[in-house]
Order: C-alpha cells, then sequence, then structure tokens
C-alpha cells in the first residue's frame, strides 16, 4: 500500500476513535465497538508496511503477527480510555433495574457516603438538627429533634438515598466540595478520610417547635421569613416524617425502617411533600393583596379609589354575591375598605379595571410561574394553567379576589408578605447560613439578596398601610398584638368539594416589620380564626424571642 | 578438564530487575500503610517482597555464574508482572478472607507458586541446553500430542466442576487445570510438525485443474487441533478454546507465509460462533453480558457490573494501591484481577502493564526471529502469542471488547497451573534465545 494511504488510513483510525471518545455519551457500547472494529481495520491496513521481498516468509510473516497484535493492543488502550475516564461518572452513578425491578447501583456510593463522617447540621442558635454518630465502621445520621429533622431530609444510603438538604447540600455535607483542590487532592493520594462541612442554618428550633406545637397536628404550614433578608426561621409542615427512623446501620436489621417507609408511601396524606415548600394552595382573598398592588403600582388606583359594592355584581350574566360588608347600607367602599373587609365585589372590579394583561405581569414580577431559587425545591406558583385562562371578565375578576386557577406555597406566600413589608423588594429566601469546616472556619456564606422588585416603594408602602388597616380596623382584629405593629392578609380557598383551607399571610415589627410568615391550615370549619390565632402567635413568638 | 561454563555478566537483566524489586518492597509497604492510615510498618509486614525481590536478582545471578548467554529482558519483563500479580493478591487477600476464610492463604499459595515458577524456568534454560532439548523436543512430537490429548481426555472423565466449567482434576491434594499444560504441548507438538513438513505446507495441490492447499499434510494436524478446540468447548472453557485457536493460526501463517489459511480460519470461526450462538443459550448468555450486561445486573451480568463499576471508579490516577474496593466483583483475584488494577491504578496502571506485556511479546518474537533453528523459531514464536492472545482474550473480555472467557492475565493472576505454565514459557523462550543465532 503507498504510503499516503497507509498514512490517511491511520489518521482515519484516529479520528474515528477521538469522535467515538468525545461523542461518547450519545454513543451505546454496541455502536462504539462498531467504530472500534472499523477503527481497527483501518489501522491493519495503515500499519501494512511494505517489506522487502529479499525477507525469508518467516520473519515477513512474524512481523506482520506482531503488527496485527499490536493494533489488537492499541484498540483495548482506546477502549480502556473510554471506560476508565470518557465515560467514568456515567458508569460509576449508573444504576439499572433487573427484571424483577430491584435497583443495582454502585456499592462503592454507599460505602463512600457511610465511610466518611459527614457534616452535622446545626440551627441558628448552634442546636442540633443532623448529628453524625460512629457506628462501627460506619457513621451514621442521627436526627435528634422531630420536629427539625424532616427539615433536614433523610439520609438513607443503604436503602433510600437522601432527601432536603441531605441531598441538595450533599456536596458540601458529604465534603466533596470543601476545601481548596490542592488539600483534597492530598488527601485522595493519601487516603484521608474528607471531612465534610458543617452546615448553619437559619432555622430556630424554638419556633420550629413552638409552630409544630401551634398546628396540634392539624395539616398545613407555617412559614416565618425575616423580612429584610429573606432567612427562614420557620419552616413547619404536617403531616411530616421523622428521617431518625430511616437511618440503617450495615450491620443492623434494617426492617423497621422499611416498614416506616412504606407506612409513609402509604399514606394518603403524602408526609413526605412538606407543605411549606412543595405544597400548592389556592390564596383566596390573601391574593388581593397584589390585585391592589398593580392597580396602584400602574398608577390606576390609590388606596382611596372608590368602588361600588352594593351587595351584588353582574359580571357576563354570572352574579357574584358579596358576604363581607361590615354595613349593608353602604355601597361605596374604598380599596383600602375592599382589603379591610376583603370585599370580593370590589376586587372584581380593581381586577377588571387592571386587565388580564397588567395581571398577568405583576403576577410574574412576584415570582407566579417561575422556580423560586432556595436551598431546598419549591413547588413553582402559578396565576392560571394558562394565560389565555384570564381572557373571560369571570375569570379575571375571581383571580383578582385569589380564586380561579391560582396556586401558590406557603414559603411563596411568606415572601408576598415579606414584600410589601420591605418596600418592594423580594428577598432570596434561605435556609443555610453559612458552610463552615470542623475548625469553625467559614467556608461559604449566604447573603441577603433581592431577587426581584416587583413594584415601587411607594406601592408597597400604600399596600403596607392597607395591611395594617385590615388588622387594627378591618376584619382581622384577632391578630393584633399589644407593642407591635402587625399587618395581615385572610384569604379562604373554596375547593370544589366546598371544603375550605384558609390562610393569613401577615407581618410584625414597630415602624419598620421585621418577620413575615404565612399559614395554611387544610380542610377545617372554623380554621379561618385558627390560621390567624396561629399566624398571630408564632409572629409574637419570633419577635419576642429574637427580638 | 573441559569447561563447561563461563561465567558472565548480565549487566542489563540485573539492573533492570531492579525495578520489579524496588517496586514490590515499596508497594507492600504501601498496602500495609495503608489501612492502618498512619507510616508504620515492620520488617515483618514486606518479608514477602523482600523474599521475591532477592529471589529473582539470585535467578539473574545465579544465570550469570553459570554463564548464561541468553536474552537478559524477558525476565525482568515478567518479574515486574509477577511482581504486580503478587502485589495485587497480597492486598487483596486480607479482604477475600474477611469474607470467605479459606481465603487467607492466598498470598503464600500464590508466593510459593512464583518462587516455583521461577525455579523452574531458571532450570529450564540453565538446563535445556546440556539436555540438548532442542533435539528430542520435536523428535518425541506425537508424545506431546499423546500427552495434550490424554490430558484433555483425563479432564473430560475425572474433571471437577469448579464455578460452571469442567476445568480441573484432582492429583492427590493438588487441583491442576490440563488446559494451562496443554497450550505448550500442542505448541511443542504444532512446531514440530510444521517444521518438518515446512516447504510441503507452502506448497499447493495439484488436483486435476485445481490449486489447493496441500491438504494431506494439513489435515492431520488440523484434525487434531479439532479435536482438541472441541473437548475445550464441549467442557465450556471457551477462553482457552480462543486461545488455541489463535495460536493455532498464527503458527499456521508464520510456517507457510499465507494469509489465506488465516482467512478461511477467521471465517469458519465466525461460523462456528453464529452456530454456537444459535444453538447454545449459554452463549446468547454471553453476548447479553458482553453488551449489556445491566440488563439482569443481580443474576447473570452481576460479575461483569461490578467490574464495570470498578474499572470506572479508577479515572486516570486510581484510588491508590489498597485504597479502592476491588473485592466486590466475584472471582477478582483471577479472571477479573485487571479491573482491581484499573480501580486502585486507573488508566496510567492498565496502560503500563499492557506496555509490559506488549514489550515482553515483542522481545519473544525477536527472540522467535534471531535464532537459527527451524524448531526453535516456530516454538518461540508460538509460546510468545500464547501470552499476547491470552492477554488480549482476558483484558478485552473484561473491558467488553469480546464477550468474556475466563483465561487468567499471564504472571498476574492467581492460579497456580497458569503461573507454573507460563514460567515454563519463559524458560522455553529464555533457552531458544540462547542458541545459535542466525547470520
Amino acid at each position: 500500500m503507498p504510503r499516503f494511504l497507509r498514512f490517511l488510513c491511520i489518521l482515519a483510525a484516529l479520528a474515528i476513535i477521538g469522535v467515538g471518545l468525545f461523542t461518547s455519551e450519545e454513543l451505546s457500547d454496541a455502536r462504539w465497538l462498531g467504530l472500534l472494529a472499523i477503527a481497527w481495520i483501518l489501522l491493519l491496513f495503515g500499519t501494512r508496511m511494505p517489506i522487502g521481498p529479499d525477507v525469508p516468509t518467516f520473519n515477513r510473516a512474524v512481523l506482520r503477527t506482531a503488527m496485527t497484535l499490536a493494533s489488537m493492543f492499541a484498540i483495548i488502550s482506546a477502549q480502556l480510555v473510554r471506560i476508565q475516564v470518557v465515560q467514568s461518572d456515567a458508569t460509576y452513578n449508573k444504576t439499572a433495574k433487573d427484571p424483577t425491578g430491584e435497583t443495582i447501583s454502585n456499592p462503592r456510593k454507599t460505602s463512600a457516603e457511610l465511610s466518611a463522617p459527614r457534616g452535622k447540621i446545626y440551627d441558628r442558635n448552634g442546636t442540633l438538627v443532623a448529628d453524625t454518630v460512629k457506628d462501627g465502621n460506619a457513621y451514621l445520621r442521627d436526627y435528634p429533634n422531630p420536629v427539625t429533622g424532616y427539615v433536614a431530609g433523610y439520609f438513607s444510603p443503604l436503602l433510600y438515598g437522601s432527601s432536603g438538604l441531605e441531598s441538595s447540600r450533599n456536596d458540601a455535607l458529604s465534603g466533596k466540595e470543601s476545601i481548596d483542590p490542592v488539600e483534597r487532592t492530598i488527601n485522595a493520594l493519601l487516603g484521608r478520610q474528607q471531612q465534610g462541612l458543617d452546615l448553619h442554618l437559619t432555622l430556630d428550633t424554638n419556633l420550629q417547635q413552638t409552630a409544630t406545637d401551634l398546628l396540634q397536628g392539624r395539616k398545613g404550614a407555617v412559614v416565618v421569613l425575616e423580612v429584610a433578608t429573606g432567612a427562614v426561621l420557620v419552616l413547619a409542615s404536617t403531616p411530616n416524617y421523622d428521617p431518625d427512623r430511616l437511618v440503617t446501620s450495615p450491620s443492623g436489621d434494617s426492617s423497621a425502617a422499611e416498614s416506616y417507609w412504606a407506612e409513609l408511601s402509604d399514606d394518603p396524606d403524602a408526609p413526605f411533600v412538606l407543605r411549606a415548600n412543595l405544597g400548592l394552595y389556592t390564596p383566596g382573598s390573601t391574593f388581593k393583596t397584589i390585585t391592589a398592588a398593580a392597580a396602584i403600582d400602574s398608577g390606576l388606583d390609590t388606596p382611596t379609589s372608590v368602588y361600588t359594592d352594593n351587595g351584588e355584581l353582574e359580571i357576563d350574566g354570572r352574579t357574584l354575591v358579596e358576604n363581607n360588608r361590615p354595613d349593608e347600607t353602604r355601597s361605596e367602599w374604598t380599596l383600602e375598605e375592599g382589603i379591610e373587609w376583603s370585599l370580593n365585589v370590589v376586587f372584581a372590579q380593581v381586577g377588571m379595571h387592571v386587565g388580564a394583561d397588567r395581571l398577568w405581569d405583576y403576577a410574574k414580577r412576584f415570582g407566579f410561574g417561575e422556580e423560586i431559587p432556595f436551598d431546598l425545591p419549591v413547588s413553582e406558583s402559578q396565576l392560571a394553567s394558562d394565560r389565555d385562562f384570564l381572557g373571560s371578565n369571570n375569570a379575571l375578576a375571581d383571580t383578582a379576589f385569589g380564586q380561579g386557577e391560582i396556586q401558590v406555597s406557603p414559603l411563596h406566600m411568606a415572601m408576598i408578605a415579606a414584600t410589601f413589608a420591605n418596600g418592594g423588594k423580594m428577598m432570596r429566601p434561605y435556609l443555610v447560613a453559612s458552610e463552615q469546616d470542623g475548625d469553625g472556619n467559614v467556608r461559604n456564606r449566604a447573603s441577603a439578596e433581592v431577587w426581584k422588585t416587583p413594584i415601587s416603594s411607594a406601592t408597597a408602602e400604600s399596600v403596607r398601610s392597607m395591611m395594617v388597616s385590615a388588622v387594627n380596623e378591618g376584619s382581622i382584629q384577632a391578630a393584633i398584638t399589644p407593642g407591635y405593629t402587625v399587618g395581615g392578609k385572610t384569604g379562604t380557598a373554596e375547593r370544589g368539594d366546598g371544603s375550605v383551607h384558609s390562610w393569613l399571610m401577615a407581618f410584625i415589627g414597630d415602624d419598620t416589620p421585621r418577620y413575615a410568615a404565612a399559614v395554611v391550615l387544610e380542610e377545617g370549619s372554623d380554621s379561618l380564626g385558627t390560621s390567624v390565632a396561629v399566624c398571630q402567635a408564632i409572629l409574637e413568638a419570633t419577635i419576642t424571642s429574637l427580638g | 578438564m573441559h569447561l563447561r561454563y563461563r561465567p558472565t555478566f548480565r549487566g542489563t537483566e540485573l539492573s533492570l530487575l531492579l525495578y520489579p524489586a524496588l517496586l514490590i518492597i515499596l508497594g507492600l509497604i504501601m498496602i500495609v500503610v495503608v489501612p492502618r492510615g498512619q507510616v508504620d510498618w515492620s520488617w515483618n509486614d514486606i518479608w514477602v517482597g523482600i523474599a521475591y525481590a532477592t529471589a529473582v536478582i539470585v535467578a539473574s545471578i545465579f544465570l550469570s555464574a553459570r554463564g548464561f548467554r541468553g536474552d537478559q529482558v524477558v525476565l525482568p519483563l515478567t518479574a515486574l508482572l509477577a511482581a504486580l500479580g503478587l502485589l495485587m493478591i497480597q492486598r487483596l487477600t486480607p479482604d477475600l478472607a474477611a469474607a470467605e476464610p479459606g481465603y487467607g492463604s492466598l498470598a503464600q499459595k500464590h508466593l510459593i507458586f512464583l518462587a516455583a515458577g521461577l525455579l523452574l524456568a531458571w532450570s529450564i534454560a540453565m538446563l535445556a541446553g546440556p539436555m540438548n532439548m532442542i533435539e528430542w523436543l520435536p523428535r518425541y512430537k506425537y508424545l506431546w500430542l499423546l500427552l495434550s490429548m490424554a490430558l484433555q481426555l483425563a479432564t473430560f472423565v475425572i474433571g471437577v466442576d469448579v464455578g460452571g466449567a469442567k476445568l480441573w482434576i484432582s492429583v492427590g491434594p493438588i487441583q491442576i487445570q490440563p488446559s494451562e499444560i496443554v497450550k505448550i504441548t500442542l505448541v511443542i507438538f504444532m512446531a514440530a510438525y510444521l517444521d518438518q513438513n515446512r516447504d510441503l505446507i507452502g506448497t499447493t495441490w495439484k488436483v486435476g485443474p485445481l490449486s489447493l492447499p496441500p491438504i494431506p499434510y494439513l489435515l492431520p494436524m488440523v484434525l487434531m487441533w479439532s479435536a482438541c478446540l472441541l473437548s475445550l468447548v464441549a467442557l465450556n472453557d471457551l477462553g482457552s478454546a480462543l486461545l488455541f485457536f489463535g495460536v493455532f493460526l498464527v503458527m499456521l501463517y508464520v510456517a507457510s507465509g499465507r494469509v489465506v489459511y488465516v482467512a478461511v480460519g477467521l471465517i469458519s470461526f465466525a461460523i462456528a460462533c453464529y452456530v454456537a450462538w444459535l444453538a447454545f443459550s449459554r452463549i446468547g448468555i454471553r453476548v447479553q453480558n458482553w453488551l449489556d450486561p445491566w440488563k439482569d445486573p443481580y443474576n447473570t451480568g452481576y460479575q461483569q457490573v461490578q467490574s464495570d463499576y470498578a474499572i470506572s471508579s479508577g479515572g486516570l490516577l486510581g484510588s491508590g494501591f489498597g485504597l479502592g474496593s476491588p473485592t466486590f466483583i466475584p472471582q477478582v483475584q483471577t479472571d477479573f484481577i485487571f479491573s482491581a488494577f484499573a480501580e486502585e491504578l486507573g488508566l496510567l496502571g492498565t496502560l503500563a502493564i499492557l506496555v509490559v506485556i506488549f514489550l515482553l511479546a515483542m522481545r519473544g518474537f525477536m527472540i522467535a526471529l534471531r535464532v537459527r533453528d527451524g524448531f526453535a523459531q516456530l516454538l518461540a514464536t508460538g509460546l510468545t502469542t500464547i501470552i499476547a492472545i491470552q492477554t488480549i482474550i482476558i483484558v478485552g473480555g473484561v473491558t467488553r471488547l469480546i464477550p468474556l472467557t475466563g483465561v487468567t492475565l499471564p504472571f498476574v493472576s492467581y492460579g497456580g497451573s497458569s503461573l507454573l505454565c507460563n514460567f515454563v514459557i519463559v524458560g522455553l523462550l529464555l533457552y531458544v534465545s540462547s542458541l545459535p543465532k542466525r547470520v
């Protein structure tokens, strides 16, 4: 074969292997083997040097044999590059199910996770949320307090993997992201255990306990935020689970954990779905604050704008009945009074006045239809399943006072309350204040960040003062807390089956609001009053203990 | 008095042997130190390494002292591979013994076989000359053939089933894997037969207008080989069958210089594979384990899946000796020892092993090209091909380049028969390298 052609063959073989390695992620093993076979044949041709006619047959044949074997070694080397380097992460983390449905995964992952001391998790006061205890050769998780344990999530590498912060902050807790690369390389070379980083949370165990006590086992959620920073102080959900009961030791019996897991998985109340961040509820009248903010911020209304509400309103043939007027003889109400007494007829008109486009736009500005950046997953809130839903006047009116298809998570609701209390700035919520190594050196600290600025500070001030009036003069006087200024807005979400979810979103402070909260209780008859009581109590407890 | 041995200084060999000697001593210190997590070892922990290093260096010095003038690179390369194998077996023994106490003496056994192998190689290199082996090895070629067939037959009749394949026969307390011996005796037979008929095999056989290969001369040999191959297939020792077949083709090719034999052989092999795939379900399982062991990861694919996990965890540099978990792979010490190296020494380690074996093979071919005697040429080629093809079969198998068929990684895997026979190959190669050269 001419030298040029041989050169081309070798080049083509290298190119095929190169492309195969480069695109290896999309390449099945069988296809890659096909490419290798082609590359091998090209290599065979490419290395077929001309051997002079005077060379004895035996020598010629031995040389050809040696070249053929050499090309095979080259192909094996290419395969090693693929499986040991290019595909190594994918294979290392690969899982598969056998025909009976049992999953296989790399046992090294489990043993690596159990063989190193995992970082601990503390609350804002240094109280342990998740601890690491040594059990023989393994390090096991311990969750000392069931009121905070589920916020950390579960860590069960032998059986169920992980969730919550245990999953989202695994790189820090396992020590993978810790420390500078040089130190990490040295540790790996010396086989030293990788010490995980500790997490220090913004959560307050005492307040979390208070919130749990206040919920008294009712299904629902309590979220408390620090207004100025977005730090999450309380993130309570019921029902929940005790992650301590899912911890199993490699040497011990795991049947208790397995039956607890089965019980949780079969529970129709879905205790794994933590209401505070993963629950979605119709907001009811709490949403009127956003409708009002949209009207004021776009310059259409002021708190003193007057609307007519004489007890009913006909919209495109449907009659909307007003039940909330404190004085049935009056028919002229300001926007502020609409908030104070939660007048649906007023807000139906405000909504139609604002219009579908603006309402959609303002909801978006408040984070509807967007993933909230947080240390835990948060369900995405929505104004409507589709923009076209707001095309009808009735749907627009319903949406404006918080019914329709709106869905909000309790965390998001607390953020909305905080936004009005914080001059229109919506802070990014956070739960992990800092990551620290074993010596207490801070490796990573969260800072207060503005996530969105949906409305001007003037608009925020107007809505804030209307919410304060709703407490002081309106329908939520049960939330009055002596010595502090409280603002709030209730909500009752009517569900198709006639049951209701009840909301209160509120804030507390003196001249400036300091803490914001959202409380939602599912399906109770007296629950609106209870929500107000729970919310007032947790806010008072917060400001009393934290100042 | 006729001075039979004139001492020589094998300086190249001696200096090259320092590498495996250093490797095994440092490696053992690592294996001892790593699990304790502190630099703390005693001479007791590394006596194995010192014993091994001393043995190979003494072997070289004895070769010098007796004036052996053969190749100086084969022994260091072999010693390096064997040192890696010994290190890995030492490293695996405590982990294996933790699960199965019977494995507690694995490393000691390996060391004994290694020492015996070294002695065997040394004896063959030393004594074959005075015994004039080059004369009587080819003369009794049918004896080697008979011995091969007898061993195969014995495996059939009194073979012991270990892990699904009847590969072993028990002689008193020892278990022998006859196919390891047969691979050498058959190569001796074939080298002798081909050498004696070399001129005829290169010619053509005229039948009327047709030009055919000299079938009358090829046929007996082909039949005898087929018998051995078929018996291996029947015993489910597909790795050995593949190895024998590859060596057969290579020897036929180098003796005749005709590619057409190889082509015919490969085509018939492909057809045989296809038929076997249709006929036997266990072949289908092998193919599935090759292309997608993840389909049945707890059953038929378990070993391969665990090997994949081990290989992938190594990355470029590996976890380091003693820091991986290769014992998740069942039978890691034999067929899958390469995966253990992949996990703990990474890509650099596995490539290094391949390079060493490749160099050994190239050296073997060089010996074959230099020697004058026709039988010795074919013998060295065949023996070298065994090492090269065996490596390709097992490494290709564990890396899922080809379907896995169990053979050992030469000089590295655990297994007494395999180690001893590979050292016999080394001894024969050394002997051939000491024979008169071509001009």
